[in-house]
C-alpha cells in the first residue's frame, strides 16, 4: 500500500478551505487507523481477559458480565506474584547496573586520555554487533560453570554493561563543559569526588532515559531467560508466560489474563512517563 | 545485542580527538579502574564467547560437559552447506528482512510525510498511542496475535468469515505462517518508525520548503528533492536496523508460536542457530551457523555503513 502524494493533491490542498478540509480528514483518517492497529490487540486482550468462561467466544466489544475469574485462576495455577518480584528485582538491577558501569566507562572515555581510547571505544562500539545467538552456546556454558542456572544473578549479571548505555552517557558526558572538570581538578578534587558531585548531578536527563529504556527492555527479555530458567519460580514473567501457554494453550480468557498481568507494571510506567519514554526511545533508538 | 541510533547517526567510528586540557602524561592506572567493570563484563560476555565459538565450529561435541570435544576441521562448514534445511533457513532470514520494509521503513515514511500538518491534542493522542507496539513484550504480542488470528474462534477470523472469505490458517499454513510473523515482528515497528521520521520530518528547515514553493515546484517536487533527501540519514538508519536486527526480532515469535514450522516455513537463520544448539545438542554446528551468519551480517553492517557515509544528506 502507498498513501497517494500526487501533485493533483498539492493542488487540492492549495484550492481552497474545502479541498483542505477533506486533505485534514484523510490525514486524521490515516492517523485513525494506524492508532487503531497499534492498540486494538491489547484492548481485546484486557476485554477477553474479563469475560467469564462462558461468553469468551463472543464478539461483543465488552464483556456482558466482567468478571475477574480468569485472573484467580492465574493466579492460584502458576506463581505469577513470585514472577513478578522477580523481573522486577532483574529489571531495576539489570538499570543500575547499567548506569552504574556506564558511567565509570564514559567518564574513563571523557575524562582521561589515553593512548588506546579509540581501540576501546571501537570494542565497546562493536559489542552490540555481535548477535547474541552466536554466543549463546559458550555463555550457557560459563553460566553454567559459574552455578548461574536457574537464578536471577545469572540473568542480570550478563547485561550488566551494555555498549548502548556506555556509548549514550558518553555521548552526554561529552558535551560536558571541561572547563568545569579542569577547574575541579585545580582544586583538588579527586576525579571520584568529580564523577559524583559536579558529573552525576548533571546528567540528570540521560541517565532517566537510560533507565526506562533498560528497565523495559529487561522486563522484555525473553532469549536469555529462556535458555537459563528450569522452574517458573526461579524465572521472570515471560517465561512464565510462554510455560502457560504451552501447557494451557487454548484456555483464552486465563491466558489473556496473563498477559495483561505480565503487561500492566510496563504499562503503567507508560501511562505514568508517557512523554519521557516516548522521548527516551526516539533519541536512543531501537531496543 | 541492539542498537544505537545515538551512536549510528554519527558514523560508528573511533572516539574524536578529545578537547584540549584533559590530562595526558605518562601511564595512570585510574582511568582502567573505571573501564573495568565494563570492559570485564564485554569480554566475559561477549568477546570470550566469540572467540570460543568460533573454535567451536571446528569441534563436534552434544554440550555435556562430560563428552569430549573432538576436532572435525571444516567439517561442519560443509555439512552445514549442503544442509537444505539451512539454504531454506537464509532465504526465509532474506524474506523476513525484505517482508519488514514495508512496515519499519516504507509505509512510516509517507504516513509521515502525508500527516506532518498535524498539530495540538490529536498529534499527542496518536502519538502516544501507535508507539504503544514498541513497549510491549515480545512474548505478550505473540499470545495477542495468535489469539486474534486463532483458526477457530479468533475475531480475524470470524470476520474474514463473515464477508466469505473463509478460514485461513495465518499460523499452520505454510504459505501463511512467514507472512504472519513478519507482520507480528513489524506491527512492533510500525508505529515507533513513523514516529522517528516524523521527528526528523519536522527538523526539516521550514525555509527550504517555502524557497522551493516561490519557486513553483509542486509538492511531490519538494518531498522528492527536498525531503527525501533531507530524510536519507533516517532512511539509511532503520533500513540498516532492519537488515541487521530483524531477523533476530523475530526469534521470539518463531519460539512462542511456530518452531519453525509448518513444514520448516517460518525457521530462519537465528532459529536454526538454537535448534541446532539446544534442541539437538550439536554445539559444533550451531558454532558453525553462528561464524556464517556473523560474517554475513559483518559484511552488510560494513556495506550499510559505507552506505550511509557516501548518501546520506546532512543539513548543517
Amino acid at each position: 500500500m502507498t498513501i497517494d502524494v500526487s501533485p493533483d493533491l498539492a493542488s487540492l490542498a492549495t484550492a481552497g478551505p474545502k479541498a483542505g478540509h477533506a486533505r485534514r480528514l484523510a490525514v486524521h483518517a490515516v492517523m485513525i487507523l494506524l492508532s487503531f492497529l497499534s492498540i486494538f490487540p491489547i484492548y481485546w486482550m484486557i476485554v477477553t481477559s474479563l469475560r467469564p468462561e462462558n461468553e469468551i467466544f463472543s464478539t461483543s466489544l465488552w464483556p456482558s458480565n466482567p468478571s475477574l475469574e480468569n485472573y484467580v485462576f492465574v493466579l492460584t495455577r502458576i506463581p505469577m506474584i513470585g514472577m513478578l518480584i522477580n523481573t522486577t528485582i532483574v529489571s531495576a538491577a539489570t538499570a543500575l547496573l547499567q548506569v552504574v558501569t556506564g558511567l565509570f566507562a564514559a567518564y574513563a572515555l571523557v575524562r582521561w586520555r589515553m593512548r588506546l581510547s579509540g581501540v576501546i571505544h571501537g570494542l565497546i562500539a562493536l559489542s552490540w554487533l555481535v548477535p547474541f545467538q552466536v554466543t549463546m552456546i559458550p555463555n550457557y556454558v560459563l553460566a553454567s560453570r559459574l552455578g548461574l542456572l536457574d537464578t536471577l544473578t545469572g540473568l542480570i549479571v550478563p547485561n550488566a554493561a551494555h555498549a548502548f548505555a556506555i556509548l549514550l552517557l558518553y555521548n552526554a558526558m561529552r558535551s560536558f563543559p571541561t572547563e568545569i572538570l579542569e577547574a575541579a581538578r585545580i582544586d583538588g578534587a579527586r576525579s571520584w569526588k568529580i564523577l559524583w558531585q559536579i558529573v552525576v548531578p548533571n546528567m540528570g536527563a540521560p541517565i532517566a532515559s537510560l533507565s526506562i529504556i533498560a528497565f523495559i527492555s529487561a522486563w522484555n527479555e525473553y532469549f536469555w531467560p529462556l535458555l537459563l530458567s528450569r522452574k517458573p519460580e526461579n524465572s521472570v514473567v515471560q517465561i512464565g508466560l510462554q510455560m502457560f501457554m504451552t501447557q494451557e494453550g487454548n484456555l483464552w480468557g486465563p491466558l489473556m489474563a496473563a498477559s495483561a498481568l505480565a503487561s500492566l507494571p510496563i504499562l503503567i510506567i507508560y501511562l505514568v512517563l508517557q512523554r519521557h519514554v516516548i522521548e527516551s526511545f526516539m533519541k536512543s533508538g531501537i531496543r | 545485542m541492539t542498537d544505537i541510533q545515538a551512536d549510528l547517526a554519527r558514523p560508528l567510528a573511533v572516539a574524536r580527538a578529545p578537547a584540549a586540557g584533559r590530562q595526558r602524561g605518562p601511564f595512570t592506572v585510574q582511568p582502567w579502574l573505571y573501564l573495568a567493570p565494563a570492559l570485564c563484563l564485554l569480554m566475559m560476555w561477549t568477546y570470550v564467547p566469540l572467540v570460543e565459538a568460533f573454535q567451536l565450529s571446528f569441534y563436534q561435541w552434544n554440550m555435556l560437559p562430560t563428552s569430549p570435544q573432538r576436532y572435525v576441521g571444516l567439517t561442519n562448514y560443509q555439512r552445514l552447506f549442503a544442509l537444505p534445511e539451512m539454504r531454506a533457513a537464509l532465504w526465509n532470514t532474506l524474506f523476513y528482512i525484505l517482508g519488514l520494509f514495508p512496515m519499519s521503513v516504507i509505509i512510516p515514511l509517507f504516513v509521515a510525510i502525508w500527516t506532518q500538518d498535524l498539530e495540538g491534542r490529536a498529534r499527542t493522542i496518536y502519538r502516544a498511542l501507535i508507539f504503544v507496539p514498541m513497549i510491549v513484550a515480545p512474548v505478550v504480542a505473540a499470545i495477542l496475535w495468535r489469539w486474534l488470528l486463532n483458526e477457530d474462534q479468533g475475531l480475524i477470523t470470524l470476520g474474514l468469515e463473515t464477508i466469505g472469505l473463509g478460514r485461513i490458517g495465518f499460523l499452520t499454513d505454510p504459505n501463511y505462517a512467514l507472512a504472519t510473523l513478519t507482520w507480528i515482528t513489524g506491527w512492533k515497528l510500525i508505529g515507533f518508525s513513523t514516529l522517528l521520521f516524523s521527528a526528523a520530518n519536522a527538523g526539516i528547515n521550514a525555509s527550504y520548503i517555502e524557497a522551493a514553493r516561490i519557486d513553483g515546484a509542486s509538492r511531490w517536487g519538494i518531498i522528492r528533492d527536498i525531503r527525501l533527501p533531507l530524510l536519507s540519514p533516517t532512511i539509511l538508519l532503520l533500513s540498516m536496523m532492519t537488515i541487521l536486527f530483524g531477523a533476530q526480532w523475530s526469534f521470539a515469535y518463531i519460539n512462542v508460536l511456530t518452531n519453525g514450522g509448518p513444514l520448516k516455513s517460518t525457521t530462519n537463520i537465528f532459529y536454526l542457530l538454537w535448534e541446532y544448539g539446544f534442541q539437538t545438542m550439536s554445539a559444533g554446528w550451531s558454532s558453525a551457523a553462528g561464524m556464517i551468519a556473523f560474517a554475513g551480517f559483518a559484511v552488510v553492517a560494513a556495506a550499510c555503513m559505507w552506505l550511509t557515509k557516501r548518501f546520506a544528506v546532512y543539513d548543517n
